[in-house]
């Protein structure tokens, strides 16, 4: 997910507006967003641009990182904004009363799943993918399906051994977050782990690292991918394919939440309305590296252009306190010790 | 009441009562149905909670000696049933130690664990929640005791399904209050037509009409129908009487006037002054009975009109009679008439008209006086009546009247004997006056061989 080492805080500060631009309105809009930074630009700018006297100060985390460091906060040093694709992390932080509930006519016309309880709003639309090398690929049938890979890498494991991808549950926030909803999701989920484990599945912490791997020919396939950026990335580099599954392909939503100790809160409402209006919508569904929520969004990055060719299964991780459940102590090292046993039961792997 | 001075529409009173009473049990009514829909909606989430709850325990595990807890995806999927609600949890192990969930749950002041789910609310994180306490004893060598799960949850489904139903209770309070007052507006203007239709029709009646009023088949109507029949029946009756009196009553007087006239033309034209001492004489004769019939034209009416008009009041009739007879008596003092008065009772108090009294039983004494002879014995008396009340009995040793022309005496204008100078209305008023009490008049024969006139007065004498 990142470009850079996940380990590392990176902190990218963009001032969007001129410091010259800030006038009137005083304190701009801070936001922590695990996000990478290229793909909420164009809406930072957009909103900049319709926004001249509001600046907003954008700081990028890694999504365990981003986690921790909201939590750790006192009273002081809060942003006003958080953005994560992290969804039961954001759900977690809503539930515990770290946000702030913010009811606008806006909010019609989204889907009642990307709403929790007014506080906790998904804006994006990205389907949890199969990325696969085109050279590597071939003349090889692609997996469309779940079983169909399941059953694929059980049946050429010469082929995929040492060369699948997926993330690394123990560090990419996302990646658990969708490791975890395949197991409620899926009754295949258990086969398709053992098959991941049997072929040496390598792990990454990040979907860039990831992309770049197949994109080289290092792996042949990444497993659970986030669509949004691997689309964009399929759209500049030919070298790599995406397959939306077509049994079913969840859909993860990226998560904003005003907090409840907000330095700025009424910048922070124009922000987010600004986000989830159909203009902003439309500025990430002609921009890409995200994909726009709002059904009416129209381009490249829309729903609409993800159900173009297929009629795919799309099951969005629904916003909700059931998304706590592998947030808890128990149930987390218990699913991370199964998830160790089944893929990296070899940790003499190279 | 001062309500009962001022003009009120019975409409409307009827009407704003029965609102003001609708009023309170709607909001009776309304109090009933929160207090339902707060119970309603507390039941249904509170088995959600331990619901929920039941599923968390199903993930309970036992392991090398330690509780763990593997929570079951279900059991909060199932609290998404409340969408907008946040959910707080905990396990505690059987020596109270945390487990894993949230390590500050607020817990109940008293609480002993049992196969029962134990619900509390508490605050927490700055939000009022609903706990679910559910207890399960664990019997295996390693582990024994209760272990505790806590369930918690926010209130904003509860509050919904409360306002919802407590909106839709309301609203159909509102609906049926709403049609019962119409059906009251509507029940109350039908009951009220009746009442309407009788004015209407009165007011179209002309003065004259003498038809009573159609009777009406509705048994609460009928009696004022009839009351208002029987009033417009005396009126008419006396309407009738008046006319006859009145008619009486001018003839009379013209009569005498014109005898007077008569007399005085005569006078007038008379050539022989000796003669008319004698023609005055007649003419002041005529006069003194003019004036004595315009008196007793004048007591009539007043005797009748107070009949109408004044209430009764005790009086103490044994002084009045006595005050009388003595004005009577000095009256007449220059006459051999021997006046007599006895009374035995020791009170002699009645409800009684104390003017009109007085003139009936001055007639009396005059009657008595008038058409007696010279030598006259009047004895007045005042007894008690066999059948109650009092008598006031008037004796004279006159010629009498009698049997079959007695009843002819009490009436108008009627005068047995034309050479006395009667006016025909004495009789006449004294049994006005009789009836105006209630008593009645009766002529007898006197012990002293003349007429007995005895007023009955009934009512208690005390």
């Amino acid at each position: 997910m990142k470009k850079r080492l996940c380990s590392l805080l990176l902190m990218l500060i963009i001032l969007v507006a001129p410091a010259l631009a800030e006038t009137d309105e005083g304190d701009p809009v801070l936001i922590y967003s695990a996000t990478d930074a290229p793909a909420i630009q164009p809406v930072l700018e957009a909103f900049r641009a319709a926004n001249p006297d509001l600046a907003a100060e954008y700081r990028e985390f890694n999504t365990m990182e981003l986690h921790e460091r909201i939590k750790s906060l006192e009273d002081e040093g809060y942003p006003d904004l958080v953005i994560s694709s992290a969804m039961d992390l954001q759900v977690r932080l809503v539930n515990d009363g770290f946000a702030r509930p913010f009811d606008d006519p806006v909010l019609d016309e989204l889907p009642a799943w990307a709403n929790w309880r007014n506080e906790a709003f998904g804006f994006s639309y990205e389907p949890v993918v199969f990325v696969y090398n085109k050279a590597a690929f071939a003349g090889r049938p692609l997996p469309t399906t779940h079983e169909d890979l399941a059953t694929a890498l059980r049946s050429d494991g010469a082929f995929f051994q040492h060369r699948v991808g997926s993330y690394d549950v123990r560090t990419s926030g996302v990646g658990y977050l969708v490791a975890t909803q395949d197991e409620v999701t899926s009754s295949l989920s258990g086969r398709l782990k053992e098959s991941l484990g049997r072929a040496f599945t390598q792990v990454y912490c990040c979907t860039s690292q990831l992309l770049d791997a197949i994109a080289e020919g290092d792996l042949v396939l990444g497993y659970n991918l986030l669509g949004s950026y691997a689309l964009a990335r399929a759209q500049r580099d030919p070298r790599i394919g995406v397959i939306v599954p077509e049994d079913y392909a969840l859909v993860v939503s990226r998560v904003a939440f005003i907090t409840k100790k907000a330095p700025n809160p009424g910048g922070a409402e124009r922000f987010l309305r600004f986000l989830l209006s159909f203009q902003g919508q439309q500025v990430i569904a002609d921009n890409g590296e995200l994909i726009a929520l709002h059904p009416r969004a129209t381009g490249p990055f829309s729903i609409d252009a993800l159900t173009g060719e297929q009629l795919p299964n799309f099951h969005p991780i629904v916003l909700g306190p059931a998304l706590m459940v592998y947030l808890d102590q128990s149930k987390r090292r218990r699913f991370i010790s199964e998830w160790q046993n089944a893929l990296l039961y070899d940790p003499v792997a190279p | 009441m001062s309500t009962t001075k001022r003009g009120y529409s019975l409409r409307r009173r009827l009407l704003s009562r029965t609102a003001l009473l609708l009023v309170a049990v709607l909001l009776l009514l309304s109090l009933g149905a929160w207090r339902y829909a707060r119970q309603a909606a507390d039941y249904s989430y509170d088995r959600l909670l331990n619901s929920a709850s039941l599923s968390i325990m199903e993930g309970l595990l036992v392991r090398n000696g330690r509780v763990d807890l593997d929570l079951p995806y279900a059991a909060l999927e199932m609290m998404q049933l409340a969408p907008d609600d946040k959910v707080f949890y905990q396990v505690r192990n059987p020596q109270g130690e945390w487990i894993t969930g949230y390590d500050d749950l607020p817990q109940p002041e008293t609480f002993e664990p049992s196969d029962k789910p134990f619900f509390y609310d508490a605050r927490y994180r700055g939000e009022p929640l609903r706990f679910v306490i559910q207890s399960k004893r664990l019997t295996e060598p390693a582990v024994s005791g209760w272990v505790q799960v806590t369930l918690g949850q926010t209130l904003n489904a509860r509050r919904e399904l409360m306002v919802d139903i407590l909106y839709k209770a309301l609203l159909a309070l509102l609906g049926l209050m709403l049609l019962a007052l119409a059906a009251l507006w509507f029940g109350i203007n039908r009951a009220l037509d009746p009442l309407s239709l009788i004015s209407r029709t009165l007011k179209q009646r002309s003065a004259g009409d003498t038809e009573p009023l159609a009777q009406t088949p509705i048994q609460e109507v009928s009696p004022l129908v009839d009351a208002i029949n029987s009033y417009h029946r005396r009126l008419l009756d006396n309407l009738e009487a008046m006319k006859t009196f009145i008619a009486d009553a001018s003839h009379q007087i013209r009569t005498a006037q014109s005898a007077t006239q008569a007399q005085l033309d005569i006078a007038s034209q008379t050539n022989d002054p000796a003669t008319l001492p004698q023609r005055l004489d007649t003419i002041r004769q005529q006069h003194l009975q003019l004036t004595r019939l315009t008196n007793q034209l004048l007591a009539h009416a007043m005797v009748v009109h107070r009949s109408d008009t004044q209430s009764l009041e005790p009086i103490d009739i044994d002084a009045l009679l006595k005050q009388l007879l003595t004005e009577c008596v000095r009256d007449h003092a220059h006459r051999d008439i021997d006046f007599a008065y006895h009374c035995d009772l020791p009170h002699c108090s009645l409800p009684a008209d104390r003017v009109s009294l007085r003139e009936a039983v001055r007639n009396l004494l005059d009657n008595a006086v008038r058409y007696g002879p010279d030598d006259n014995q009047i004895d007045l008396q005042l007894v008690a009546a066999a059948n109650g009340g009092l008598d006031i009995i008037v004796d004279d040793r006159g010629t009498g009247i009698a049997p079959h022309l007695r009843r002819q005496a009490l009436q108008r204008f009627s005068r047995l004997a034309t050479e006395a100078s009667g006016s025909g209305l004495g009789l006449s008023i004294v049994q006005s006056v009789a009836e105006a009490h209630g008593g009645d008049l009766f002529l007898e024969n006197s012990p002293l061989g003349g007429l007995r006139a005895r007023l009955h007065l009934p009512g208690g004498s005390t």
